[in-house]
């Protein structure tokens, strides 16, 4: 990390509701490492993975380039998001937008009957990756003061942040796909320890846990399994949909499975903000998890 | 389970491939497929699909449009896209099988009160409306979508999640959070649909 640098935040829709405690994590840390972020203005819903099958794929598109023409009212600053469906549909559909003339100029043509225009000149970045890259692994060690000695954690990147752009040039080929390192990375940095935790790619379920959580129950439940059989005190999390998939159906995990599961997940800023030495509420959001990791709490500063 | 096949000493019709190749997201990318498996043995609930992505792609070329249309795969992808990363021959598998799945809707073979379905017109809808997803009423519209019966069921079934993520801050009570120029996004998606269906 060698200058300050500001970016326009993408925060998403699940920052104002089911993903606060990441978007509140993450405006803490972030410029602790020299990450200003300034919020898109008005932004829209990026469709996540099933807006296509409502609105159709242009009307899809339309609602990436509505915020990409926004963002880009703050200059040609790269765009920055924690959310790894925000991530995936507006980096994806800014590439494709990029790369395909003839749906540039639709998507243009549809923005125009809001005075609007996208011309493709911004670049959208996941918030790991621009830790991995802009910042440097070794740069979040240096900020930390209050590292989380003792605490183990089982680090669970999910589908999204990495698939499928993690191990493209465009998406800043920051990390393998089925075997990244930067969660782990992350947490010792922190001062924690990174258990041994082979389901750190596999999915959760997605949306289909969240309409229909009997069809993927059994994947949340290797999932949380592991981490026991782990030893794992918290699993951490970039994606907001895992954090609240994996969080809240480990009561309904139990009930089905005769099993007794009550482990924390939490987002790896809300483990940095704690480690940085800020405070548990406001910064690290703590309060926000429903399955509370009072280690992880009574390590946290109270101001 | 048994699977369907092409009558005996049917030739192929490759009619639907072709139609999959120019109408499918991803479509032009299905004739690289070499039948290898790596996408159905990737895939986290293959086991639950009528037919993994594999199979599926061969009924395309088979040209078995009514079996392919009404599958259950394409709603069960949870979008994980391992299977994209893994096809040795770059097809996008994920977005043929999303595409795939807003077709089969789009054609009516989504019948009745159907998950995933009802599920994405409930986001669409709260996306559309108020240009942000609101996870309560989304979620509220989609049980309600189902059934009155249906809709109080899961609603109750649900409601310590909720006391939950109320309690926590992560739900609040009051207006959906809105986007200010929701006129303006309306125009855009109108336009959008409007050229859409020009294709």
């Amino acid at each position: 990390m060698t200058e300050k640098k500001t970016m326009t935040y993408y925060p998403g829709c699940s920052s104002q509701g089911s993903g606060k405690h990441l978007d509140e994590s993450l405006r803490a840390v972030m410029p602790e490492v020299g990450i200003e972020m300034e919020d898109i203005e008005d932004w829209n819903c990026c469709g996540a993975s099933i807006g296509h099958i409502g609105g159709g794929q242009l009307p899809n598109l339309a609602l990436t380039g509505r915020n990409l023409a926004q963002a880009r009212k703050r200059g040609t600053q790269d765009v920055i998001t924690g959310c790894a469906a925000c991530y995936l549909n507006t980096h994806g559909g800014n590439e494709k937008i990029k790369a395909d003339v003839k749906k540039k100029a639709e998507v243009n043509e549809a923005l125009a009957e809001a005075g609007m225009s996208y011309d493709g000149d911004l670049k959208v970045r996941h918030a790991c990756e621009v830790l991995v890259n802009d910042v440097g692994v070794e740069a979040i060690e240096k900020r930390v003061t209050n590292p989380l000695k003792g605490l183990k954690v089982a680090g669970y990147v999910g589908c999204q942040t990495v698939r499928p752009f993690a191990g493209t040039e465009a998406g800043g080929d920051y990390d393998a796909y089925d075997d990244p390192t930067f969660l782990d990375d992350f947490t010792k940095a922190c001062g924690a320890e990174a258990v041994p935790f082979k389901h750190k790619t596999s999915c959760c379920g997605g949306s289909v846990a969240v309409m229909s959580p009997d069809r993927t129950l059994h994947l949340m439940k290797a999932i949380v399994e592991e981490a026991a059989k782990q030893g794992a005190d918290v699993i951490s999390t970039p994606c907001p949909l895992c954090q609240t998939n994996v969080e809240m159906y480990q009561p309904l995990i139990n009930e089905k499975f005769g099993t007794d599961y009550h482990i924390p997940v939490v987002f790896y800023s809300q483990l940095m903000a704690v480690a940085f030495g800020m405070d548990g509420e406001k910064d690290a959001a703590l309060q926000r998890n429903t399955i509370r990791s009072e280690k992880l709490e009574g390590m946290a500063k109270k101001k | 389970m048994t699977t369907p096949a092409p009558a005996a000493g049917k030739t192929y019709d490759l009619s639907f491939a072709r139609w999959v190749r120019d109408n499918i997201n991803g479509g032009d990318k299905l004739n690289l497929c070499m039948q290898c498996g790596a996408c159905s043995g990737s895939c986290p609930i293959g086991v639950q699909m009528d037919y993994g992505p594999r199979k599926l792609f061969m009924m395309i070329r088979a040209g078995m449009k009514e079996e392919v249309l009404s599958a259950n795969t394409q709603w069960n992808c949870t979008s994980c896209y391992r299977c994209v990363v893994r096809c040795p021959r770059g097809v996008p598998v994920t977005y043929i099988l999303q595409d795939l799945a807003a077709k089969s809707a789009e054609f009516g073979y989504a019948k009745g009160p159907h998950e995933n379905k009802n599920f994405a017109q409930s986001f669409w809808w709260s996306a559309a409306t108020f240009g942000r997803t609101d996870e309560r009423l989304v979620t509220m519209r989609y049980f309600f979508s189902l059934g009155l019966g249906e809709g109080f069921k899961r609603a109750m079934a649900n409601l310590k999640v909720a006391l939950g993520m109320v309690k926590t801050g992560r739900m609040h009570i009051g207006l959906p959070h809105m986007t200010k120029g929701r006129k303006g996004l309306k125009a855009i998606l109108a336009k959008a649909r409007e050229i859409e269906a020009r294709h």
